[in-house]
């Protein structure tokens, strides 16, 4: 389930094609359709692998951040490809992808505000900003040089 | 070529022209509940297929009919690969359709949103 969560999180879902998952996982085409129901069917899953495998560290990581700083690092340090991609790309039309991410970036946020002790929307707009970063892809600079100009978080 | 629609709880399928003469009576109604799901699959038609009986043939023209393989039947209805979709059943006489859509992307979101 590793390779398809790779496969996903590397390229568009509509550039991963069965030839791919069935010679990337090492199954036959037909115990694919049998165990899974369809590509989307295994795109779920490989979904929830990575929330599990990848996301709920960096929860874990977040709870014992000491300041914005060291939280925006520890977002734009996981690997969060498959989360961004599903976000951007399956969300606005799947409505199962979409409560999938919704919660995993609110368990985001939540883990933010407690361990920093700020408001649940300071913590929404540290993730935003963290998640934008990911995407720029200048991970080091950018969140020094914002940090600083925070007011000291209580 | 097949066309698919949503008929209330059912996906029906109706072969066009030609096919339905070795195609089952022309359409079939499976309930959406036995509707696993759905997928684009261009990369099947060069996947060994089984057994074929009863149907057509004609390697590297068109897999018409039912096929078995490892203890399941498929239907098979594919002359273009690239507009192939694989349509994943439960408790039905057949465990798949393999069919040629006009439309593969518009038949998987068509199935989807049923499914949803």
């Amino acid at each position: 389930m590793r390779a398809a969560v790779e496969l996903f999180g590397g390229r568009a879902y509509d550039g991963v094609s069965v030839d791919d998952l069935v010679s990337h996982l090492g199954v036959h085409r037909n115990s694919l359709y049998k165990t899974f129901g369809s590509k989307r069917g295994l795109y779920l899953i490989a979904l929830r692998r990575h929330l599990a495998d990848d996301v709920r560290p960096l929860l874990d990581a977040l709870g014992g951040a000491p300041d914005a700083e060291a939280a925006l690092r520890l977002v734009t340090a996981a690997d969060l490809r498959l989360l961004l991609l599903a976000t951007v790309e399956r969300a606005p039309v799947d409505e199962e992808v979409a409560s999938e991410v919704t919660a995993a970036l609110a368990a985001v946020d939540r883990a933010i505000a407690d361990a920093l002790g700020v408001p649940a929307d300071l913590a929404a707009a540290l993730t935003a900003t963290a998640l934008g970063i990911l995407l720029r892809g200048n991970t080091d600079n950018v969140a020094t040089a914002l940090t600083r100009h925070l007011d000291p978080l209580p | 070529m097949a066309l698919i629609r949503i008929d209330g709880d059912d996906l029906v399928v109706v072969m066009e022209g030609f096919d339905k003469l070795w195609a089952f009576k022309g359409s079939l109604t499976i309930p959406l509940a036995n509707v696993r799901g759905v997928t684009a699959d261009p990369g099947i038609a060069t996947d060994p297929k089984g057994i074929r009986a009863p149907g057509s043939h004609v390697p590297g023209v068109i897999t018409a009919g039912t096929f078995h393989q490892d203890g399941e039947k498929v239907f098979w209805d594919v002359r273009d690969a690239s507009k192939a979709v694989v349509i994943e059943l439960a408790d039905e006489r057949y465990a798949r359709l393999v069919l040629q859509v006009d439309d593969p992307r518009a038949a998987v979101a068509l199935v989807e949103k049923a499914l949803a």
